[in-house]
């Protein structure tokens, strides 16, 4: 049985990169990244799981990482907005969204191209009504839905021209 | 000096050992969809997490006359189950329904029960289906129905000691009928303001062993027993489901809160249950 003081060690790689970072027993994936790794585009909106700002992928899989308890992260794999840009290149859904204007304020829009991502990569081809199912826990307070739904479905169109 | 203490046990023997030896000091963390979030808005300060996330608590196995949900299996697995969607539909229906994409995959189906709330999608639906719950502890194990599982918002039958190991659904209700309907403020990521799930075998239009399940609309998720129990053995038509939908309406026991009024959830439990039946049995 191995026991774990809080303040303890836990080793993370996040976007490609390996970190060994020091946790309390009630950090959050969240302030890990912000505060320890200073990884800013996760943001701290409600806190509590409900907003998305913070959307995050753990090991592959779409997460809230304000209330991923970073103690259970050890060993683990992040992905966020940061580690999807290739070097001098953004993602296709960083790309879309600025030229089709789906960001206002832009609080949001790390975890919108988190759900995005998320969605594309399991149907490559949603309908309108999916992508807002998809980032159903996504809140943008401009209320800018539209243009970050037309944003996502533009990039599964360029991903099937590019396919065919 | 740190007295706090996490643990993240690798078997189930291990997880029972630090619940006898911690007791009421330790907070059982699996999804943390609930309880991390108390603990970021400061409800909550455990001195001591058991996470129970890597202790094989996750799977759905098919075990001839039941179907077993592992406690930490969380909304997606279940979603994703051809088992569970084959089997019983309401559930996969009612989990649906839960959160959003990414509370889904974190959120665990014992972690939405052992939290307590009246409110529970995943309670409603497996209150109409009759299941029940593998709680163990270092000395004993021992089954509780889901309807005897809930005392209050917030408590439960689950000893400090103890913990949900697993999720019994009786196979007699597979190719059951069923509806299930959840009522929020929107459409997407919203707490219940009623929830509705019946379950009941039909012959033609005559009715068995039918199980009316409401959420969000008493101190805990309940069953309209006496409003299932008016269905039995009877051709079900618009006038027995009238009567059934007042019953089930008077059976409950709803609040004013910041999510709707006690009135208007005892109005809707009485449309949502005859629309299910209106449903089920058109």
């Amino acid at each position: 049985m191995k026991e774990v003081l809080s303040l303890a060690m836990i080793e993370l790689k996040v976007n490609g990169l390996a970190y060994k970072t020091e946790v309390r027993l009630k950090s959050t994936l969240l302030e890990v990244l912000r505060e320890r790794l200073g990884i800013t585009s996760p943001k701290m909106g409600c806190n509590e799981g409900d907003c998305g700002a913070c959307s995050v992928l753990l090991n592959g899989v779409f997460v809230r990482a304000c209330i991923t308890n970073a103690l259970t992260c050890n060993g683990k794999e992040v992905i966020t907005v940061e580690g999807l840009a290739q070097p001098g290149e953004i993602h296709p859904l960083q790309k879309t969204f600025v030229e089709l204007g789906a960001s206002q304020c832009g609080f949001c829009i790390p975890g919108m191209i988190i759900a995005g991502k998320d969605l594309l990569d399991q149907n490559p081809n949603p309908s309108r009504e999916e992508v807002k199912r998809g980032i159903s826990g996504n809140l943008c307070r401009c209320t800018g839905y539209q243009k970050i739904v037309d944003s996502i479905i533009a990039v599964s169109r360029q991903m099937d021209e590019k396919i065919s | 000096m740190i007295d706090e203490k996490f643990f993240s046990p690798h078997d189930l023997g291990e997880t029972c050992d630090l619940l006898a030896l911690y007791g009421e000091k330790a907070h059982v963390l699996a999804g943390g969809t609930g309880l991390m979030a108390m603990i970021n808005k400061k409800q909550l300060s455990p001195k001591v997490l058991i996470y129970i996330g890597e202790c094989g608590l996750t799977y759905i196995n098919d075990n001839g006359d039941t179907l077993r949900i592992g406690a930490t299996t969380s909304f997606t697995d279940l979603l994703h189950s051809s088992r569970i969607k084959e089997k019983v539909p309401l559930l996969a229906e009612a989990v649906s329904h839960i959160g959003s994409p990414a509370i889904r995959n974190m959120g665990t189906v014992g972690g939405n029960l052992a939290i307590g709330s009246p409110a529970s999608d995943s309670a409603t639906a497996l209150l109409a289906l009759g299941a029940s719950l593998n709680l163990i502890s270092k000395t004993e194990t021992r089954i509780v129905g889901c309807d005897d599982f809930f005392i209050a918002p917030g408590q439960t039958v689950l000893r400090p000691d103890e913990l949900i190991q697993e999720i019994i659904i009786p196979k007699t209700t597979i190719g059951a009928k069923w509806g299930y309907r959840k009522l929020g403020r929107r459409k997407g990521q919203s707490i219940s303001v009623v929830s509705a799930a019946i379950c009941c075998h039909a012959v033609g239009t005559k009715c068995n062993g039918a199980r009316i399940a409401l959420g969000a609309v008493a101190p805990t998720p309940v069953l309209a027993s006496e409003a299932s129990s008016l269905l039995e053995g009877e051709s079900v038509e618009k006038d027995l489901i009238d009567k059934v939908a007042k019953k089930a309406a008077h059976e409950i026991d709803p609040i004013d809160d910041v999510r709707s009024s006690a009135w208007y959830r005892r109005r809707v439990s009485e449309v949502l249950v005859k629309r299910l039946l209106l449903q089920i049995f058109s």
